[in-house]
């Protein structure tokens, strides 16, 4: 069986900057898989080079089985590679409906009933059903961040690439969106998920991948990873840290005043 | 009564002004190329329609439609070649590669055609056609048609943008052209679309020129180009109704100034365009969205 998505010693730097060092990995369809790192590691270039925002300078990127190295972001939309961007980018004087509508008809290569109905589903979805004739400009951040990923579902991904969706929300929304995106995985989405938010990847991921200066520091089971010791050491720093990966790994509320116990998370 | 009427015919012309000016309001909002080969690319459609009714006879009302479908092809093809290899070298390329076109275009005329000038023949009978109302007004039908024309096609512009597959998509790609693609849109055929529309209104309005008076090989920078920019500037920019508002405030202030003093026509118009400038940059009708 051939993977979903595999990126074959894929390079990319920016003068010397480099973004993506001969990076390798493949992923399963319906798989899920977490990615962490320090700021500045290349997790976003990463994504832009699959998503096709990005030009590899070396590699091959192939998708179900198809090199698409060289197709423009477009077209691997229309492929079913799905993308949400880490500031949500809605079509400011559309209405929600509109942006999701665009989606289905371009992305998912719908025509008029069907993608009404597919526009009208990924709004059920995430949520958003009530807000579908609101203008787009006037949601709020979590609203925002829903929408970003119903316009990506709205495209019928086979891959979903969630960039940093749970930044900026609330421990109680970070939970809704877990549960979302789960329900979205659970109809075959393989989802690719950069988050900060450490305790919203544990909760759905079953591998979970650590980045560093454009090269993977880790790379397996997510409890494994976070207690890797070159993991603590790039991305959590030093003691700080500590206590982020045991809030992970034990599953309990860091203790931050204002935060609920979330008795949903698994690490499963 | 001079006075009333010449605030009629103002706001008669103001609905040619905005044909002039809704495609290059169109072309900016959408692309951000400020074409400046507009003009002259109306002035094309005019003997573009010149030559299909001296060449095939045929009637005037069938040329319209046939003359619009050409200049819509010749939008979208000048996109996605010349257009867009001058967008994706930046914004201001476009100025100079449709600076170029426009020169190209005139000496072009000048060659084929001389610098005679041409009118479009609609028949003599609504050129010269006119109502009256009370005594002393009196009103061209010909230019209550152009006017209605304007509004029509302003009226089929807002439909088509608000409503259409195709009008979400062009706004959407307005609005974000990186989150577009990644909602699977081309923004290149996009684009495409988007001055295929331009263009079909450029068409009109070098046709309605040409119905109203003659054109000649200068015309298109000298009067369309310029008129379309004060327009534009006078309404608001990206604003589609603000257009047919900026045209009508051009041809009211143009017509006050004929009365005044004949040679005032064209000084009234610009003046009214440099108050605005200076009183409210960002037009009568201020922009809805952020930029």
């Amino acid at each position: 069986m051939t993977a979903l998505l595999e990126l074959d010693g894929v390079t990319k730097r920016f003068g010397r900057v480099v973004i993506a060092e001969n990076l390798s990995f493949s992923v399963g369809a319906g798989d899920t898989v977490g990615i962490v790192g320090p700021n500045g590691a290349g997790k976003t270039s990463l994504f832009g080079l699959i998503s096709g925002d990005l030009a590899p300078g070396a590699g091959e990127i192939r998708f179900s089985g198809r090199t698409v190295t060289r197709l423009d972001a477009a077209s691997r939309c229309r492929l079913g590679i799905g993308r949400t961007y880490q500031v949500p980018r809605p079509f400011a004087d559309m209405t929600v409906f509109e942006n999701v509508l665009v989606a289905a008809q371009q992305g998912g290569g719908l025509r008029r009933r069907a993608s009404y109905a597919a526009a009208a589903e990924a709004l059920e979805r995430t949520g958003l059903g009530g807000e579908a004739n609101v203008a787009a400009a006037r949601l709020g951040l979590l609203q925002r961040k829903r929408l970003e990923i119903a316009r990506a579902v709205a495209t019928r991904p086979a891959l979903l690439l969630l960039d940093e969706v749970a930044g900026g929300l609330t421990d109680p929304e970070v939970t809704v969106l877990v549960e979302i995106v789960r329900g979205i995985n659970a109809e075959g989405t393989a989802v690719i998920w950069i988050e900060h938010v450490v305790r919203a990847l544990t909760a759905l991921v079953t591998r979970l991948i650590c980045l560093s200066g454009g090269q993977f520091v880790g790379d397996g089971d997510p409890a494994g990873v976070l207690a890797n010791p070159k993991v603590r050491e790039v991305y959590l720093g030093s003691e700080v840290t500590a206590s982020v990966v045991e809030a992970a790994l034990e599953q309990e509320p860091s203790g931050q005043p204002g935060r609920e116990p979330d008795p949903e998370r698994s690490t499963s | 009564m001079a006075w009333v009427n010449a605030i009629i015919q103002g706001i008669l012309t103001g609905g040619l002004y905005a044909l002039f000016a809704c495609g290059l309001s169109l072309m900016f909002g959408v692309m951000k190329v400020v074409n400046l080969a507009h003009g002259d690319l109306a002035v094309v459609a005019g003997y573009i329609g010149v030559g299909i009714i001296a060449s095939t006879h045929m009637p005037f009302l069938w040329s319209v439609p046939v003359v619009v479908v050409i200049m819509a092809a010749l939008g979208y093809a000048l996109q996605r070649t010349m257009l867009q290899t001058a967008l994706s070298r930046g914004e201001l390329t476009t100025l100079i590669v449709t600076f170029g076109l426009s020169i190209v275009i005139e000496n072009g005329l000048l060659q084929f055609f001389t610098a005679n000038t041409r009118g479009i023949g609609v028949g003599s009978s609504l050129v010269s056609s006119s109502f009256k109302i009370g005594s002393q007004i009196q009103i061209g039908w010909l230019l209550v048609v152009v006017f209605a024309l304007a509004l029509v096609v302003l009226l089929s512009l807002q439909y088509f943008l608000s409503a259409s597959k195709y009008g979400r998509l062009i706004r959407a790609v307005a609005d974000d052209r990186e989150a577009a693609q990644l909602s699977g849109a081309d923004y290149r055929h996009v684009f495409g679309i988007a001055a295929a529309v331009a263009f079909g209104t450029v068409a009109l309005a070098g046709v309605a020129y040409g119905m109203t008076t003659v054109i000649q090989p200068t015309t298109g920078t000298d009067t369309i180009l310029l008129f379309a920019f004060a327009a534009v500037v006078i309404g608001g920019l990206g604003s589609l109704w603000g257009t047919l508002l900026g045209g009508i405030v051009l041809g009211v202030a143009q017509q006050i100034g004929a009365q005044i003093n004949i040679s005032y026509e064209v000084l009234a118009g610009y003046v009214v365009f440099l108050a605005v400038l200076v009183l409210r940059p960002q037009g009568l009708t201020a922009r809805r969205s952020q930029s």
